[in-house]
């Protein structure tokens, strides 16, 4: 693989060069907390952030989303006929320091969107068109677990380009096409010889800072039913849960999402929202019924579908990347950690589990 | 609720109550015609609440 | 003296072991710092998770909607005034419950003490003398709590329980609306044109990720359905489209007049910090001025948007 040096003196032309081929995302600090942004011209990325508060996965995959349009002028020949919309851009775009463990969640969402039976237009475009121009991860939260969780905050795997902060220059992994394509945009090609060690050392020394870690060696073998039915699990979870929706939205890995039409004048519009488990209105059916029609049901369901449903189905792990995110916002303080340890360490036989966070 | 309206920054001449009996024609005709001058003589012609096409991002 | 915590511990304890109560709803330590669970004890044994401190800022009402065991629970001044609400509008009946008063000292901001910290608080220590010290990986600091209270709390009337069967702690001393101006905010969103009131809410509300973390954890809200769930017909769209948030925020807060106790577990809850209290506190001063109205001083009495009076004020009926 090819690393690169990027002067930080040289960074703020790079990226000015770039902004003439890609639309510009970066975490930008607003109020007090970082989001990832779309960044106006002059604007830089500030890249001395932990984390954005809530996932980047709108880049991708937008809290709300025009998916189809419709004439709503019944002289019109289209009348009511549902069209993609023309004007839906998917301009090249490039997002400038995403952490690692969210870039490892898009291929979590992937198995969703781009199945042998379905491709999701949307998501599978805007996928497609983005760079994803990675930062390592040297300073994680307290409540990260990336390690245990499949990802980590030095794996490139799911990046185009890994920075390296290193003082008053970047380590610049190039890692695929697409990354080499943007540090060639930006005129980065000062090539940085003889640092694999240090950069695998830097690695070490990250990965020995992640505290925090989920047991999930025996999710696979637990009995589904079992589980389910673990009462001394999901019981006293289920009495603090408000069921908010803020652990889904908040989630690189949570992709359900709910469809409305809306009508404005003579135009109809087919939006796509995200939604939540959380919420009773999720499976509600229009006879009334509703399937999970209590707390302990909706609760259950986000952490089964996450850590056995997921896990039985794909063969690829948990659908978390240990972001760390619902352990920090969650209101009532429901930490997925602790139920992780507690589904896995569940024992059928006496109904009893541990419940450590460790 | 008018006053929350207010609070939130809906001009207190978009809001109008006033009690009109059934048989109070004319009534209803002149509050009408005051409310909707009322209204109309605003500087700040910006429709609030009301949706036009939707916000997505 | 003995502390908050082992009061609370000792009364549980007698309470589940005469069997007078089923479950006994308090606070757990929570995984993250700043962070306590609510939780219910049914055992000796889970009433040693118990713990309380300046962390256990939700309002415990909420888990107390239409359930049917006898139930002891932690009440602080504006819990207890929900816990009222709750008896006057039947969703839980006075003998069902053993309220072991909390007189409160006041809850810390989470967001606050985050944006002070200069990195992740890793721990909290809540010293008895008024102060607070949080520590991170690279630092330690020590604050003075009244810096850090919740809005809410800085500002609050009734610290001490209004309804209780048994107190945990001596009661502490109540603060003078002639001291502290619970409506020092109120007054100065009232203060704006139109145009900056209309920017300052478009402002707060900009962040809205409809997440209904709010909403869910307002013990006033516990609606079936709730009018933004509503689908036939939809009152509100579902998508992030600013009227439907403002929508949202509005009504709910409306809903919520003369019932509100200023609580704060809606500004709280929010993973995005937005202050709702910015609407419902605009509610609460109406309502005592108005109505001379404070929600849930007693049971008895329903709220006022609730009643009619024939000296209910009509000025704005022109």
């Amino acid at each position: 693989m090819k690393v690169i040096r990027i002067d930080k003196n040289d960074w703020a032309e790079g990226i000015e060069k770039i902004r003439k081929t890609y639309s510009l995302i970066g975490p930008v600090k607003e109020k007090f907390y970082h989001i990832f942004a779309n960044l106006g011209s002059g604007q830089m990325p500030d890249m001395e952030f932990t984390n954005s508060r809530i996932s980047p996965k709108y880049i991708i995959y937008p809290q709300s989303e025009i998916i189809l349009k419709c004439s709503m002028n019944a002289e019109e020949e289209d009348y009511k006929i549902y069209r993609e919309p023309e004007d839906k851009e998917y301009k090249e775009k490039a997002v400038l320091g995403i952490r690692p463990c969210d870039a490892d969640s898009l291929p979590v969402v992937m198995r969703n969107f781009d199945t042998d039976e379905y491709k999701d237009p949307y998501w599978l475009r805007a996928f497609e068109t983005t760079t994803l121009v990675g930062l390592a991860c040297d300073a994680p939260c307290p409540s990260c677990f990336c390690t245990s969780a499949g990802s980590g905050p030095y794996n490139h795997k799911n990046l185009d380009v890994m920075l390296i902060d290193n003082k008053d220059h970047y380590l610049a992994e190039i890692i695929t096409e697409k990354g080499e394509k943007l540090a060639e945009a930006a005129g980065w090609q000062d090539k940085a010889e003889g640092i694999a060690d240090e950069i695998a050392k830097r690695k070490s020394d990250a990965e020995s800072k992640i505290e925090s870690n989920v047991h999930t060696d025996n999710l696979a073998k637990q009995p589904l039913l079992d589980l389910y039915e673990a009462t001394s699990i999901w019981e006293k979870a289920a009495f603090a849960c408000i069921n908010c929706g803020t652990c889904t939205y908040v989630c690189p890995t949570c992709w359900c999402f709910d469809i409305q039409d809306e009508v404005y004048g003579r135009e109809g519009f087919r939006i796509r929202n995200w939604d939540s488990c959380m919420y009773p209105l999720f499976t509600l059916h229009a006879s009334a019924h509703n399937p999970r029609g209590t707390k302990l049901a909706r609760l259950r369901q986000r952490f089964m579908h996450k850590l056995k449903y997921y896990v039985d189905k794909y063969e690829n792990g948990i659908q978390c990347t240990g972001c760390g995110r619902c352990v920090r916002l969650c209101p009532v303080n429901i930490d997925i950690r602790r139920i992780c340890n507690m589904m896995n360490s569940y024992d059928p036989e006496t109904c009893t589990c541990e419940a450590t966070v460790s | 609720m008018k006053n929350l309206l207010e609070h939130m920054g809906i001009e207190p001449e978009r809001l109008h109550f006033s009690w009109i009996s059934s048989a109070e024609s004319t009534k209803f005709v002149d509050v009408a015609t005051k409310v909707t001058e009322a209204a109309k003589s605003l500087e700040n012609k910006e429709k609030k609440f009301v949706k036009t096409k939707p916000k997505v991002a | 003296m003995k502390s908050y915590t082992d009061n609370i511990k000792e009364i549980s304890k007698r309470l589940l072991k005469e069997d007078k109560v089923d479950m006994v709803i308090g606070y757990r330590t929570g995984s993250v710092p700043l962070m306590h669970q609510p939780f219910f004890a049914q055992n000796q044994e889970e009433v040693d998770e118990f713990v309380w401190d300046s962390n256990c800022g939700l309002n415990l009402a909420n888990y107390i909607t239409d359930r049917t065991e006898r139930i002891g629970i932690l009440a602080t001044g504006c819990n207890s005034r929900n816990i009222a609400v709750h008896i006057v509008e039947g969703k839980i009946k006075r003998e069902q419950l053993y309220i072991i008063g909390i007189p409160c000292k006041g809850m810390v901001d989470r967001h606050k003490l985050s944006a002070m910290a200069d990195g992740d608080i890793t721990s909290v220590e809540d010293e008895n003398n008024g102060s607070i010290t949080i520590t991170g990986q690279n630092f330690s600091k020590t604050v003075d709590k009244a810096e850090v209270l919740q809005e809410n709390c800085s500002v609050c009337v009734h610290r001490n329980p209004v309804i209780y069967d048994e107190l945990a702690a001596e009661e502490v001393t109540e603060q003078k609306r002639d001291d502290v101006d619970p409506y020092a905010r109120v007054k100065e969103i009232e203060a704006l044109s139109p145009e900056e009131k209309w920017a300052h809410f478009d402002d707060l509300l900009s962040d809205c990720i409809r997440c209904y973390a709010c909403r869910n954890a307002c013990p006033l809200c516990y609606c079936p359905l709730c009018f933004v769930d509503e689908s036939n017909p939809q009152w509100v769209g579902k998508s992030i489209d600013h009227t439907d948030v403002r929508t949202f925020h509005f009504l709910r807060a409306y809903h919520c007049a003369g019932r509100c106790t200023d609580c704060g577990a809606c500004v709280r809850s929010c993973p995005v910090g937005i202050n709702v209290r910015d609407f419902t506190k605009k509610l609460e001063k109406d309502c005592l001025e108005l109505f001379d109205w404070e929600a849930g001083l007693n049971t008895e009495q329903r709220p006022p948007l609730d009643t009619y009076r024939p000296d209910d004020p009509e000025e704005f009926i022109k």
